[in-house]
Parts: structure tokens; C-alpha cells; sequence
């Protein structure tokens, strides 16, 4: 009994200090991959950038969620040779048609989206990913809230595409990147 | 109320919207063994239901206040595969004492959840999400319930269907594997019910 | 002590002992590696493994993925498990044979996250999940605790290419009808786009229903091969 006991705490004891010396190894480059994943989504949204956006990252407030804890986002200023030329942060769209879509979006100085990236979503193959497309992501570009009800799925009067039989998932991009407009000018009126 | 609504949502939400086994293809060794007949169906859906809802339970309390804290979360798959086959143990013991007539029943699908991949599979699902207790106790506890409705459907779609003609290649897996998809297919129809 | 005769089974028994014992028995090693490639494959014959399968092959590319980690698992495990098989207590054992494969599993965890993040990405929960796919805890208990470590490195290895390639024909199944591309390159879309015809792909076959069902009548054309072999035999 104890024999049995004792060969089994041995494998634990050498399985554990195995797995820790490969996580040790791993640790770096997995955190790497991570920073090369912000990194290169930041530069798909922003214009051409020369500094270390990602260590010089702020985080904001905008606001509390439901159970009244505060929603931060990070924001990513991009500048080129220190002028600054947009600000990338992160808006959920929460009304997608299966769950949330993580949407990465860059907003220029003049106020006017840069672009937009998909992080994460949840919808259906064929029909609402069709979001992800670059050739419907690129409507965004150059909007801004100065385009009012322009800025809306064709649906609903504005002029950017939904798909036949998915509307749902491009209106809740829609929307999310309408508030995310909002949260710029708010954050960049207090001088950000 | 507002708890409430949540936690019903939970459920709807594993047992129909992301089925655990028609959507989500996890437990498919047992539901493919298992469903032959409706009796050994309803057996094997009490222990799962039983096991996996307090492996999501202690796995997720390990992992709060001894892998995190440790900073050892890397050695999640392994501590919750172990905590796993000693709860089966542990689970096939307790029957054995108190009711030695469910664990006839039961037989040797007992030892077999430890390999059933839905219960590493809601262990994990509850860390990686960062759930919250209650969340996390409900969907631990549907996703099982889940996977016992899809094995109900099944064991009566089978037990009426004994008797067809079924073309010898198709014979066992095969017929098998296109029910399930067709039962996939109706359940795709809850498809965003519920945005979880 | 007298002399006595040796009956032809007894020498037959030990034949056969001495080459249950050999390293290099090229014979048995080769059926070793072919077991797993068409009498005993995953899925097609043995039912062994099959969450993983209908998951992950929404594409060929993932397919290989999955199947180059389960392999790997595999070999590792059931060669780990093979140098340890004197020392592992009976009782034990499954246990034991539980911590070895998820070592391996969580090493592959860690390195496909720190090289290959996409690959990581897209497997997602079922990379931790080979440690419950049946096919390795099978070999180890069936092959690996009682054979060395040559010939279960072989059945390892037999087993991950026959896994691998039924991953490879499902996935790409599902990828062609279910997306037009096969290992992301546009075969039926640019196929299509040369009559000047768009593909509209069979998206049913990505989701779940087009991986049980095809699966299914994989099996059934396995199943119909493995016929017509008995036959003509």
C-alpha cells in the first residue's frame, strides 16, 4: 500500500518538475506570440506607426457593466516619429447573433475610423463571419459620427452592406463601432 | 429575478443552444455505446450528470485558491485528469455502499467517465471562461443534462429502429454517426436562442 | 537425467518465446507499425477517438495538426510508459499511465502554444483533451505495459499516422465541400472561377451535422472495403 502510494507521489513529483521546466522555456515565446497578435491587429487598424504602442498603453474607464464593476478599455496611441496619428481600443458588441463580437477599432485624429478588426466572435460559418471579410470590414474606413444616419447597415437607411439572411451580426458591428465613435470623442475631449 | 433568468439561460443554453455532444462533440465514445437501449441510457445520464457537476465543482475551487494563487496554471490538465479519476473512484465506491442495486446497474460505465472527454472538458471550460460560482455550478450541471437528453433521443431513435433494414455497411457506427447528424441538425435550430 | 524428446509444440513454444522477446524482430515490427494503419485503425475500425475527429476536422490543415500532436503523444507516452512498465504497480496503474500522457499532453500544449499559435489557436480545448482520447490510453494499457520499447514505439507511431490520415481524409472532405479550399488553397473556388461560376459551398458540412454524417458514411465505405477484402480472401 504505502509502495503504491510512494510511486505515485514519485511520477507526480517528476511529472511537476518536468512540466515546470518546459513551461520556464515556453513562457517567453508564448507571451511573445501574444504581443506579435496585439501588435499586428493594431497595425491593421491604424496607419503607419513607429513606436511601442503596446508598452505605452493607457487604460480608461468608460464606464460600469451590469453588475456595476467598471469597464476599463486600453487605449493604443499610434504615432509616427511622435505625431500622433490615431488611437486603436478594443469595443464588444454584445447584440451579435450568437454572443459577443470582440471588435478592434482605430480611430484617426480628424475623428474618422481608420479601420477595424474582428478579434473574436461567435457567429455562423458562411453567414454572419462573413463580417470578417476585408472587402466588408474596408466600409468602415473614413466614417466617422459626423456621417449620422449614414452609418448604419442598408437595412436600416444607412450605406454599409449586410448579407441575405444575416443582417444581425453586421448591425451589432455597426452599433458597436458607432459607440466606440462615442467613447473617442468623449475620452479625446478631456484632452486625450 | 435577475439571477434567475441568468441561470435559466445557463441551462438553456448547454443543454439545447451548444448541446454538449451535438454541437460540441464531446462524450460522443459513450453516447455512441451507451445509447443501444433507453434503461442503461437513463444509468449512465444520473452518473454523469452526477460526476461532472461536482468535477466542475472541485476543479474549479482547486483551481481558484491552489493553481492560481500558486501561479502553477499550467499543471491544469494534469491536477484536473487526476482529480477526475480519483472522483469516479470515489463516486463508484459511494454507490457501491449505499445502493447496490443502482450500481448493478450502472456496471462498468462508472470507470468509463474518467475517459469521457466532456468532464475534462466543463473542468476546464469553467476555469478558461472565468466563471463566477453560481455560473459555473449551473453550467456544470446542465452541460451533463445536455448530453443525457442527446442520449435519450438517441436510445429511443434506436430502440424504434431495431428492427429496420439497414444496409450491412451501414450497419452500427455508420447509421449511428448519421442519426447523430441529423439530430445535430434539428438542434441547430436553437442556434442563438440564447447569447451566451 | 533422462533424455527425452522434444514434441514439436513445445519447440514451437520456444520459438515463439525467444522471439516474443527479440528487439529487432523485423517482422514483428513492421506488423507493429501496419496494425494501426488499416486492421486496427482509429475510428475506422476500432471506435477510438472520435470527439477530437468531429471537432477539429473543419479543415485538412487542422486535421494534421491534431493528428501530428495526438502522435506525438502517442510515441512519447507509449514509449515512456514502456520503460517504466516493471516498476509501475498493477494497481496502479492506470493512474500512473494518466500521468505520463498528461505530461506529454500539457508539453504539447505549451510548445504548440509558443510556436505554433494558430495551430493552438484553432484546436483550442481539444489539444488538453488527447489525454482522454481513448486511442492513448488504449495502447498504453493493450501494447505499451507489456511490450519494449522499440515495438511500442511502432505502434505508436503506426496508430498516430492511421489517426492522422483519417483526420486528413475527413477534414479535407469537409473543407472542399464545406469552403471550396483545400489546406486553404481555393481548389473548388478557383475551379468554379474559371467557368466563371462563384461556388457556393455545402456550409452544413462545417458545422456540426456534416462532421457526424460524414464521418459516418467514411466508415461505412471503410466497412464496405474491408468487405470486399474479407471476400476475396
Amino acid at each position: 500500500m504505502v509502495r503504491l502510494i510512494l510511486v505515485l507521489t514519485i511520477f507526480c513529483l517528476v511529472a511537476a518538475a518536468a512540466l515546470a521546466k518546459v513551461y520556464d522555456i515556453t513562457k517567453g515565446p508564448i507571451a511573445e506570440q501574444e504581443r506579435l497578435k496585439t501588435i499586428s491587429g493594431l497595425k491593421a487598424v491604424l496607419p503607419a506607426f513607429n513606436n511601442d504602442l503596446d508598452k505605452e498603453a493607457t487604460e480608461v474607464i468608460v464606464g460600469q457593466d451590469k453588475k456595476g464593476r467598471d469597464i476599463k478599455i486600453k487605449f493604443y496611441k499610434g504615432k509616427l516619429d511622435e505625431n500622433p496619428v490615431g488611437t486603436a481600443f478594443q469595443v464588444i458588441a454584445p447584440d451579435g447573433y450568437a454572443g459577443n463580437i470582440s471588435i478592434l477599432m482605430g480611430v484617426g485624429p480628424d475623428r474618422k475610423v481608420s479601420g477595424i478588426e474582428i478579434i473574436s466572435h461567435k457567429e455562423t460559418p458562411g453567414l454572419g463571419n462573413k463580417i470578417q471579410k476585408d472587402e466588408w470590414k474596408g466600409q468602415f474606413k473614413g466614417r466617422s459620427l459626423d456621417d449620422g444616419p449614414k452609418l448604419a447597415v442598408k437595412k436600416d437607411g444607412g450605406e454599409i452592406d449586410q448579407f441575405s439572411g444575416a443582417t444581425i451580426s453586421p448591425r451589432a458591428v455597426v452599433n458597436a463601432v458607432k459607440k466606440g465613435l462615442e467613447i473617442y470623442k468623449k475620452e479625446s475631449g478631456n484632452g486625450g | 429575478m435577475d439571477n434567475v433568468i441568468e441561470i435559466l439561460l445557463i441551462l438553456v443554453s448547454t443543454i439545447f443552444v451548444t448541446n454538449f455532444v451535438l454541437a460540441r462533440f464531446l462524450g460522443i465514445c459513450p453516447f455512441l455505446g451507451v445509447s443501444s437501449r433507453i434503461e442503461t441510457s437513463i444509468g449512465m445520464g444520473m452518473a454523469v450528470v452526477f460526476v461532472i457537476t461536482l468535477a466542475g465543482i472541485c476543479s474549479w475551487l482547486i483551481d481558484k485558491f491552489v493553481l492560481i494563487p500558486l501561479d502553477i496554471v499550467y499543471l491544469r490538465t494534469i491536477v484536473f485528469i487526476l482529480v477526475i479519476a480519483a472522483l469516479v473512484q470515489f463516486v463508484e465506491m459511494v454507490i457501491r455502499k449505499t445502493s447496490p442495486a443502482l450500481y448493478n446497474a450502472l456496471g462498468i460505465f462508472l470507470p468509463l467517465i474518467t475517459t469521457n472527454c466532456a468532464v475534462l472538458a466543463v473542468a476546464l471550460l469553467v476555469v478558461q471562461n472565468e466563471m463566477d460560482f453560481f455560473p459555473m455550478l449551473f453550467f456544470a450541471f446542465g452541460a451533463p443534462v445536455g448530453f443525457t437528453v442527446a442520449l435519450l433521443l438517441m436510445a429511443g431513435i434506436r430502440e424504434h429502429t431495431v428492427h429496420a433494414k439497414i444496409p450491412k455497411v451501414l450497419q452500427g457506427t455508420p447509421i449511428s454517426l448519421v442519426t447523430a447528424g441529423l439530430m445535430a441538425l434539428a438542434f441547430l435550430g436553437f442556434a442563438g436562442l440564447v447569447k451566451m | 537425467m533422462a533424455d527425452r524428446e522434444i514434441s514439436t509444440s513445445e519447440m514451437t513454444e520456444a520459438v515463439e518465446a525467444v522471439e516474443a522477446t527479440s528487439w529487432l524482430d523485423i517482422k514483428e515490427l513492421s506488423g507493429d507499425l501496419v496494425r494501426g494503419l488499416w486492421e486496427e485503425i482509429p475510428l475506422f475500425r476500432l471506435v477510438l477517438g472520435t470527439c477530437p475527429t468531429l471537432a477539429v476536422t473543419t479543415s485538412a490543415t487542422n486535421g494534421v495538426g491534431m493528428g501530428i500532436a495526438t502522435m506525438f503523444v502517442l510515441v512519447a507516452s507509449n514509449i515512456m510508459i514502456s520503460i517504466l512498465r516493471k516498476v509501475i504497480p498493477d494497481m496502479v496503474r492506470i493512474p500512473a499511465f494518466i500521468i505520463v500522457i498528461a505530461s506529454f499532453v500539457t508539453i504539447t500544449d505549451l510548445m504548440m502554444a509558443a510556436f505554433t499559435p494558430e495551430l493552438h489557436h484553432s484546436l483550442g480545448i481539444f489539444i488538453p483533451l488527447i489525454v482522454v482520447n481513448c486511442i492513448v490510453l488504449a495502447r498504453a494499457e493493450a501494447f505499451a505495459s507489456k511490450y519494449n520499447i522499440i515495438r511500442s514505439a511502432a505502434d505508436g507511431l503506426g496508430m498516430g499516422i492511421g489517426f492522422t490520415l483519417v483526420l486528413i481524409l475527413l477534414g479535407s472532405t469537409r473543407e472542399i465541400l464545406g469552403n471550396g479550399t483545400w489546406f486553404d488553397l481555393p481548389v473548388l473556388t478557383g475551379l468554379m472561377g474559371l467557368f466563371n461560376y462563384e461556388y457556393q459551398p455545402m456550409i452544413v458540412m462545417i458545422l456540426p451535422p456534416g462532421a457526424f454524417i460524414g464521418l459516418g458514411l467514411w466508415v461505412a465505405l471503410a466497412n464496405k472495403i474491408e468487405e470486399k477484402r474479407k471476400g476475396k480472401k
